[in-house]
């Protein structure tokens, strides 16, 4: 997992991002799809896109206050750690 | 033979239920609750429930005797409900569908209560009074939508009577609601409260205002106990639900009652609707705390209806919804 943060003081905008490796792509995939469907609660002040890349997924945050990335940030990973249990005590895939 | 697996979340309770045509095969349930005088909120009721899901689930699984592959569709509360506790549900609910291969389903909370309703009393053609702490409303089925004939026009009542509880400090173990039933048993003195039935609508936000500052009054000056505030609460809280019900059965002629929600345990609601029943020669129906109180195996049931008749939920569109009126499903299942 690998996360980088940078500040762009013309646009004001705070950056994250998460890039999370997956055993397979089918599993990273199984994530991405549980992990997307709801909206943020939060209407303004946070973007969050999820995106598939092989086994990785990877997530981009940009948010204007710190306090409302650091939320964001924080659910998404406790949410990720569910689908993660969830996989290790109902998986693996069965084949399609 | 269809096999449907339900997740239910939206509120305090966390259940995992699994039926197969018609036959509840399990219905493991938690609840998560609060210490006296405090509610739950949405943070907290997701940590909760993200705390005994798996579980929940797998205890479903093992009562039921059923692997992954026994299962034909996965249900979960798309809403209505709290943002959070549904979100975690659902996310589970996502997961496992597409481990196990099998078709996703959304179901209205609402409908799930309904649809068990109908299981377990086979009342024909109901009007229904659906009561728990985040809902109040009377419905009627009607040319396939499941229609609101009345409702509260600010907070449920059983909202009403869990924040009553909180005033008072009554325990919320094992629900508010229940210890307000045992206490008002012993009550003795009626206090009047205002009584505020809308047409075919209510409202109890005034009558949680008058009740909060009454308690702090009445019992400082010991001019009554705190069992005559829960009896007196039920009696004008029921005897409303009673009287919008019945002008919802004139309006249908309708000769059926079934209570469902986890007020509808009360037994002294049943009571009063077996009255009212009784002088218009209906039947009444109502579930046992088994499946009034929010259950996995009501959504179950109702996934079951919906996925036999063809419905599923794309992931893309399984977003969870704090808003989901009970009209907006259509009810293809039936005639």
């Amino acid at each position: 997992m690998a996360a980088c943060m940078s500040e762009n003081g013309s646009e004001r905008k705070l950056e994250f991002f998460l890039k999370v490796p997956f055993p397979s792509e089918r599993e990273a995939t199984i994530a991405l799809q549980s992990l997307s469907p709801d909206p943020e609660p939060r209407k303004g002040g946070i973007t969050k896109n999820l995106d598939l890349s092989g086994q990785t997924l990877s997530v981009r945050w940009t948010a204007d206050e710190a306090r409302i990335l650091r939320v964001s940030v924080s659910s998404f990973l406790d949410h990720l750690s569910l689908v993660m249990e969830t996989m290790d005590a109902f998986g693996p895939p069965v084949s399609q | 033979m269809t096999v449907v697996i339900g997740f239910e979340g939206s509120a305090n309770k966390i259940g995992v239920g699994i039926i197969r045509d018609g036959e509840v095969l399990s219905n493991p349930r938690r609840t998560y609750i609060t210490p006296p005088g405090q509610g739950f909120l949405p943070g907290e009721t997701a940590k909760h429930h993200r705390s005994v899901i798996l579980t929940v689930l797998q205890e479903a699984l093992d009562e039921a005797g059923l692997k992954a592959a026994d299962i034909d569709c996965v249900a979960y509360t798309k809403g209505p409900g709290m943002g959070a506790p549904l979100v975690t549900v659902a996310i589970v609910a996502r997961t496992v569908a597409q481990l196990w291969g099998k078709p996703l389903l959304g179901v209205n909370h609402c409908v799930g209560h309904i649809e068990m309703g109908r299981l377990i009393t086979n009342a024909q053609n109901p009007t229904v009074l659906y009561v728990s702490g985040g809902n109040t409303q009377v419905i009627a089925y009607s040319e396939h939508r499941y229609r609101i004939f009345g409702e509260t026009i600010d907070i449920a009542v059983g909202n009403c009577l869990d924040r009553f509880a909180r005033v008072i400090k009554i325990s919320n173990d094992p629900s508010p609601g229940y210890n307000i039933e045992q206490m008002a048993k012993k009550g003795t003195k009626y206090i009047e409260l205002p009584y505020t039935v809308k047409g075919m609508d209510v409202s109890f936000s005034g009558i949680l205002s008058y009740i909060e500052d009454a308690a702090h009054k009445l019992l400082s000056t010991g001019q009554c106990m705190p069992e005559d505030l829960c009896f007196s609460l039920q009696e004008t809280l029921f005897a409303m639900l009673v009287e919008i019900t019945e002008r919802a059965m004139a309006h249908c002629g309708s000769q059926e009652v079934l209570i469902v929600g986890g007020v509808g345990c009360n037994l002294r609601l049943q009571e009063m609707m077996g009255v009212m029943c009784k002088e218009r020669s209906a039947r009444l129906f109502a579930t046992d705390e088994r499946f009034c109180i929010d259950n996995g195996a009501m959504i179950a049931q109702a996934g079951w209806e919906m996925f036999r008749s063809g419905h599923v939920t794309e992931l893309s569109d399984s977003w969870i919804t704090q808003r989901y009126r009970t009209d907006e499903v259509e009810v293809t299942w039936r005639d």
